[in-house]
């Protein structure tokens, strides 16, 4: 097994990219400058803890917005720009004739970039959160560990999913460009249209059982697939996972859903929760994102001609 | 023990079948020269030996691993010096060395390896900033790291500089000293010829020849060109007549005053006395051996429909001429 090697190689060169160098600083700005805007400026001294800006959710009804929410988007997109070209680009500019002829195989070389291109991306998410911290540190914000050191493990556990969503895509297209725009394409599902879908798909399925004549679904069942279906997409999963770091587990599962959804889920979740909401099962999900991508691509790699 | 057994090995990519029934012998400790112009399924043939492609049909072992099925054990006793590879950019020298030494989990000094194949200069650069011959250096050097049993070599002269294609041909001596058993591609025969113990020589998808650079030489020596200068313009009739002997391919005007005559080594007298029998004075003629180029020239650019069938081919007349009609298009100006 020599996926350490790909593993270092891929650590070593991957850090050197100036894109990966640019999208460091700018998410240390980000997180660091949203820090600092909360806590130096909005914020008065009494309300300075880091759940008021790693724990925001608003729900709006319609429109929900949370700063976790924010953080998985940018994260998510540097996490798939620094692994969708992995293989594609070796493939298309030879250097991917060096890395087989030497005893790696193809798993070697999966498991290795996952790793290596994954330490990348958790390297520069410290970087973000180290100089978040020193502005907490400066701004005299509590910190809060118990539920902020969770959601830094949390977050890179996202960005590794998102790393492993990109090597899976590049290892199945047969061109760099392909890859870039399906990169494109899935991450526009995610950070956009799953909401519609996942609403979309309990009404056609209320529809067609209907149509059967096997009657109408439960407005509680609808709900439940329609909710269910949103926390499949790992940005959600991230999202409502973080809130409950910082909110009962109940709470959590509401801060994206529409009120109409959380008039019905509230005295459901109340009650108790079913296991395919609990916070344990989501990780489940979250870590699915990480292993099934990579297991895909590994499958299409391992059977194509260079 | 066999280096490299190609059995019966056939691939087809969507449209176009690269290598076609091949079968191949390498033994152990050979230096083996794979000829054949581009496009002719060299790459093809090593990349199946890497397992970078896969055969359609037909076994391909590497020092009695399936290709295939064992490849990194393949991979772990082989030195790969790939064409159309290129470098990693951002890394330097030194690193891709480092990755090679990590892949194969030997113990060796990085700058040792680079000075071997003359980079130890440029050892903490970039390899994005490498020119051409360095890049095929580097890929010597990462393929040298470990002391392999089998070194494969395809084009491994391309982007060297005279002085750099000669220190690659000692490095590759130097490994066949070691017992190494090198298998490397060229479309240069000159390469080849000067360190090679065999030769296979493949044109389109297909191998036609396998034999020792003597042997060859030999069938390529069996025959000659002869040049006849004469007086004067030689008619139709004599032409036919000298075309009519035995031993005798085919006879052309070269200019009035002079004939060019594809022929064995043995007939060139019979030619001469023809010639003089019939009223034609000759004033001068000279032989001009086919060379081991005209052969692997005649080898490569033999027409679709001829039949392969290696170097035994000198009892089979139709094949000679047209081997020799090759050779000689390349070789007059008209």
């Amino acid at each position: 097994m020599s996926w350490q090697a790909v593993a270092n190689k891929e650590f070593r060169d991957a850090i050197r990219s100036r894109w990966l160098h640019g999208s460091t600083l700018f998410f240390a700005l980000f997180i660091g400058g949203a820090a600092a805007l909360f806590f130096g400026v909005l914020l008065g001294p009494g309300a300075r803890q880091v759940s008021n800006l790693f724990g925001f959710f608003a729900n709006l009804g319609v429109f929900s917005f949370s700063f976790p929410g924010l953080l998985a988007l940018v994260l998510g997109f540097i996490a798939l720009s620094t692994s969708h070209g992995s293989i594609t680009e070796e493939r298309e500019s030879g250097s991917i004739k060096l890395l087989l002829s030497l005893p790696n195989s193809r798993l070697d070389a999966v498991l290795g970039k996952l790793v290596g291109r994954s330490a990348v991306v958790v390297v520069a998410l410290l970087v973000g959160f180290f100089v978040t911290f020193l502005t907490l540190l400066a701004t005299g914000t509590r910190l809060e560990l118990g539920s902020f050191v969770p959601h830094i493990a949390l977050t890179a556990l996202l960005g590794v999913a998102f790393v492993s969503i990109g090597l899976s895509l590049s290892a199945l297209a047969d061109s760099n460009r392909e890859a870039t725009l399906a990169t494109m394409g899935l991450y526009l599902v995610f950070a956009v249209l799953w909401g519609s879908i996942s609403e979309g798909i309990p009404k056609l399925l209320n529809y067609t059982a209907e149509q059967v004549g096997m009657g109408s679904l439960s407005e509680v069942l609808r709900v439940k697939i329609g909710v269910f279906l949103k926390y499949l997409n790992p940005l959600k999963t991230y999202e409502t996972l973080a809130a409950q770091l910082y909110y009962p587990a109940e709470q959590a599962r509401l801060v994206s859903t529409a009120f109409g959804e959380q008039a019905v889920l509230t005295p459901v979740l109340q009650e108790s929760i079913p296991f395919y909401f609990s916070g344990w099962f989501l990780f489940l999900i979250l870590l699915a994102w990480i292993v099934v991508p990579v297991a895909v691509g590994y499958w299409a790699f391992e059977r194509a001609d260079l | 023990m066999a280096a490299i057994e190609l059995d019966g090995v056939t691939k087809r990519f969507e449209d176009v079948t690269a290598v076609s029934n091949l079968s191949l012998t390498v033994e152990e400790g050979e230096i083996f020269g794979f000829l054949g112009p581009n496009g002719a399924g060299k790459s093809t043939t090593i990349n199946l030996l890497l397992d970078f492609v896969r055969p359609t049909s037909g076994t391909v072992t590497v020092l009695g691993n399936d290709a295939r099925e064992e490849s990194v054990a393949v991979r772990d006793r082989t030195g790969v010096l790939p064409e159309g590879f290129d470098v990693y950019d951002r890394l330097t020298g030194r690193a891709h060395v480092a990755f090679a030494i990590d892949s194969k989990e030997v113990d060796a000094d990085p700058d040792a390896v680079l000075a071997r194949v003359g980079l130890a200069d440029a050892a903490d650069r970039q390899a994005g900033g490498y020119s051409k011959g360095m890049r095929q250096r580097l890929a010597l050097a990462m393929a040298l790291v470990g002391e392999p049993d089998l070194l494969i070599l395809d084009e491994p002269s391309s982007g060297l500089d005279p002085a750099g294609a000669k220190e690659m041909r000692e490095i590759v001596l130097e490994e066949a000293e070691r017992g190494t058993t090198v298998f490397f591609s060229s479309h240069i025969l000159e390469q080849v010829e000067a360190v090679c113990d065999r030769v296979g020589i493949l044109r389109a998808g297909e191998l036609v020849a396998v034999d020792s650079i003597d042997g060859l030489r030999a069938a390529s020596d069996a025959d000659a060109t002869l040049r006849v200068t004469v007086s004067e313009r030689v008619d139709d009739g004599v032409l036919a007549a000298v075309r009519a002997l035995a031993g005798v391919q085919t006879v052309e005007r070269d200019g009035d005053d002079a004939l060019r005559v594809a022929c064995d080594s043995d007939a060139k007298t019979r030619v001469v006395t023809e010639l003089e029998d019939r009223g034609v004075s000759v004033t001068d003629f000279t032989t001009e051996e086919a060379s081991l180029e005209d052969l692997f020239l005649a080898y490569t650019e033999r027409d679709e429909d001829a039949n392969a069938d290696g170097t035994g081919a000198s009892d089979e007349e139709t094949d000679e001429a047209e081997a020799h009609a090759a050779a000689e298009d390349t070789e007059v100006p008209r």
